[in-house]
């Protein structure tokens, strides 16, 4: 039996709580189950005449698509390779920023640079650097001796996607660079003296000390980082919009595709349906392996 | 234990009534007449008296450039438009076009579509389609200057007897070449067929270093390139059947897909002979005309705008001249007609007094000297003689082109870019099509 100062505490807790819930349910709640439900339906704007309960059509059309194999692989491609990339670029960072050197302040300040850029500002700027015929960067190779003419980055089949991952790992790595600064500092300089006075070189101080303590900040920012990468849609728009002929096609592009090429939003949400199981997948079996790490 | 759902579920009702009320709050436009007319006697005569008397404003979505004299140009003459009609506010928003496309389409599927848009000829099949235009016939027949509109850009416009949109400016697309690279090669005039093209294509290079030809392999512009090419020889990407739809119809005959194939064999065979840069192969509309101003290969078909942009490369852009498109079988060009859409909006009379005055003498004259739709404005310049090239021009089909000028762009990337054979390319992009026209249910048969 509650008393009237914990019923009133309640009330006012749920007082509290219901704007969170009702834009929950109206920003995400709903957006999400109409997704979910439109995925079942035939629903393509040009041809109202046609609509209803489409079961699993919109899934089996989707997964027939041509193109459908190679954006799945572009997207565990860029996925995988640019948070590798961001994780490998900013814990070097990171170390090297957490050293006692001259101007530290100034290097922390300007390393966070590319990451304040707005996306399509860096995309452009990075499109128009590569570009073969005016391109800064085709110019520098060429005069460096490292390729013979310029080349189109963005415009070769077997170069877009991993040009737009590479500017997406300089764009993104700064992230990583700050968060992992953040927890090199809580690390204790006793332990690592201590273990330098007992024989421990720099390599061993790392991997056995300074490393299994970022592990949290690592797979926390990691995690995050898996997923904002793999629903990514305005880099490799901005960049490339999927091409040439697809070659840098992700699933976000191929949803776009869809919705805002094709008006064919039961596809569109089919795929997109498919993207979010598969995401919430993810989050629960890191939820679950946590848990069960906290639990010891 | 119930008591306790009980209040839950009750809060979570709560919560779910406020939300309809906010959503209801946000309900579009288009139910406010429906209300209105529920009122009592005495209210409702007050409301038709306010709507009779306070002016109509005109939502008007453009994609102009504010930083150049025809945008500032465009600004000036629709605040001349707002000041001189009492009746008549002008809510002009500025938009890139990929971003107008997109709030267009969520517009228009919210029943909360500006009055008037700018737009691509791409996008006339899909919003016709949509069903979100309005049938102008009538209002225009009633303007005093239809016939100083180009018929053939009236006739593009109309769709089973309905007008349904009007042309914003033309862009007529023609051969431009630099006179310097040409003459330095030894050619007195450019080459007329394709044949002609790629038999220079090695000697303009001797002699210049430089290629005799630029395209778009890629983006917006390509399919527009691709289009012209199939009309120079004789195909059309969907022809209009019987039952009012649309097939393409290369597989049905022989003689279509060899000339299709054609078309395609010219695309590799411009880029094995040299005649274009390796590169154009996924060239953007940018770099094609970025590279043909500052003169880096020799001809292009290209349009008006190239004029503005000479103020980049002065020097550079002195010798070039116009000349028709090469073709192969009959000459034709792409003729872009950049629509403006007037869609179902509660004032059709001050939409359409609006999208008269756009296209009227004196707002073309300042704006679209080079480009105007009228048959009264063009008299002189580069205009002219792209505007001499308007009765050969070909236009899109009036049918839902999103996945097929994807298509299109994929079949270019496949000949060139994978060297996919000319007639698996073209038997490749007729499924396409007659694919994306089955999605949109505008397939004959289907």
């Amino acid at each position: 039996m509650l008393t009237l100062k914990e019923k009133r505490i309640r009330r006012l807790a749920i007082g509290f709580i219901l704007p969170a819930l009702l834009f929950f349910l109206l920003l995400n709640a709903y957006p999400l189950g109409q997704v979910l439900w439109d995925s079942f339906q035939i629903k393509n704007l040009l041809n109202k005449a046609v609509d209803g309960f489409a079961g699993l059509q919109n899934y089996k059309e989707v997964l027939r698509s041509e193109y459908f194999p190679t954006a799945l692989r572009n997207t565990v491609v860029w996925t995988v390779i640019s948070v590798a990339g961001e994780y490998l670029l900013g814990i070097a960072s990171a170390v090297a920023l957490n050293q006692r050197v001259k101007g530290r302040t100034l290097f922390r300040a300007m390393i966070i640079v590319p990451w304040v850029v707005p996306i399509v500002i860096a995309g452009m700027t990075w499109t128009w650097m590569l570009t073969p015929d005016y391109g800064i960067l085709n110019i520098w190779m060429v005069e460096l001796g490292i390729i013979d003419k310029p080349y189109y980055w963005l415009g070769e089949l077997n170069t877009a996607l991993l040009t737009v991952t590479f500017v997406n790992i300089w764009r993104s790595f700064p992230f990583y660079t700050i968060s992992l600064l953040a927890g090199l500092q809580s690390v204790s300089r006793d332990i690592i003296e201590a273990a330098a006075i007992d024989g421990a070189g720099v390599r061993r101080r790392f991997w056995h000390i300074v490393l299994p303590q970022l592990r949290t900040v690592s797979l926390t920012i990691i995690f995050i980082h898996i997923i904002w990468t793999a629903i990514n849609f305005d880099f490799i728009w901005v960049m490339t919009e999927g091409g040439p002929l697809h070659a840098s096609e992700t699933l976000p592009i191929m949803i776009y595709r869809y919705a805002m090429q094709e008006y064919n939003f039961g596809q569109a949400s089919s795929l997109a349906s498919m993207m979010l199981s598969f995401m919430a997948i993810c989050i629960a079996l890191y939820y679950f392996a946590s848990s069960r790490r906290q639990r010891g | 234990m119930k008591k306790r759902f009980v209040k839950w579920s009750s809060g979570l009702m709560g919560a779910l009534l406020l939300a309809s009320a906010l959503s209801a709050c946000g309900s579009n436009n288009g139910k406010e007449t429906e209300s209105s007319s529920s009122l009592g006697g005495s209210e409702s005569a007050s409301a038709a008296l306010d709507a009779a008397t306070s002016p109509v404003t005109l939502k008007f979505w453009s994609a102009l450039d504010p930083s150049t004299d025809q945008g500032k140009a465009i600004q000036q003459k629709v605040k001349e438009f707002d000041d001189s009609h009492d009746n008549i506010n002008v809510d002009l928003q500025v938009l890139s076009y990929d971003v107008m496309h997109d709030k267009l389409i969520a517009a228009i599927n919210a029943g909360d579509a500006p009055d008037l848009s700018w737009g691509l000829s791409e996008w006339f099949g899909e919003f016709n389609k949509l069903e979100a235009l309005a049938d102008l016939t009538d209002s225009f027949n009633a303007w005093s200057d239809k016939d100083k509109i180009y018929p053939n850009v009236v006739e593009a416009l109309t769709v089973d007897g309905k007008l349904k949109a009007l042309p914003n400016y033309l862009g007529i697309r023609a051969l431009l070449y630099h006179e310097n690279i040409l003459e330095e090669a030894g050619l007195s005039a450019p080459p007329k067929t394709w044949d002609e093209l790629l038999n220079n294509a090695q000697l303009v290079k001797d002699k210049t270093g430089k290629e005799i030809f630029g395209i778009a392999g890629a983006g917006v512009r390509s399919p527009q390139e691709l289009i012209m090419y199939l009309a120079q020889n004789g195909v059309s990407l969907a022809e209009k059947q019987a039952d009012g739809k649309y097939k393409n119809t290369w597989q049905d005959n022989q003689d279509q897909l060899a000339k299709a194939s054609e078309v395609f064999q010219f695309y590799q065979d411009l880029l094995d002979k040299g005649a274009i840069k390796p590169d154009a192969k996924t060239w953007g509309w940018e770099e094609e005309d970025q590279n043909f101003v500052l003169g880096q290969y020799a001809m292009v078909v290209d349009g008006t705008w190239i004029e503005g942009r000479a103020s980049e490369n002065p020097e550079g852009m002195k010798d070039v001249k116009i000349a028709p498109p090469i073709y192969k079988g009959s000459p034709a060009t792409f003729m872009e007609i950049a629509p403006l859409f007037v869609y179902k909006s509660k004032h059709p009379q001050e939409a359409f007094e609006f999208a008269s005055f756009l296209m009227g003498a004196d707002y073309q004259k300042a704006v679209n000297p080079s480009a105007a739709p009228r048959t009264d404005v063009v008299d002189g310049g580069w205009g002219k003689d792209f505007m001499a090239l308007a009765s050969q021009g070909v236009v899109f089909p009036p049918v839902s082109l999103g996945g097929i000028t994807q298509a299109m762009e994929d079949s270019l990337a496949r000949v060139m870019l994978k060297k996919e054979k000319p007639e698996d390319v073209a038997k490749q992009l007729s499924a396409a099509i007659n694919d994306s026209l089955k999605n949109s249910g505008e397939l004959s048969g289907s």
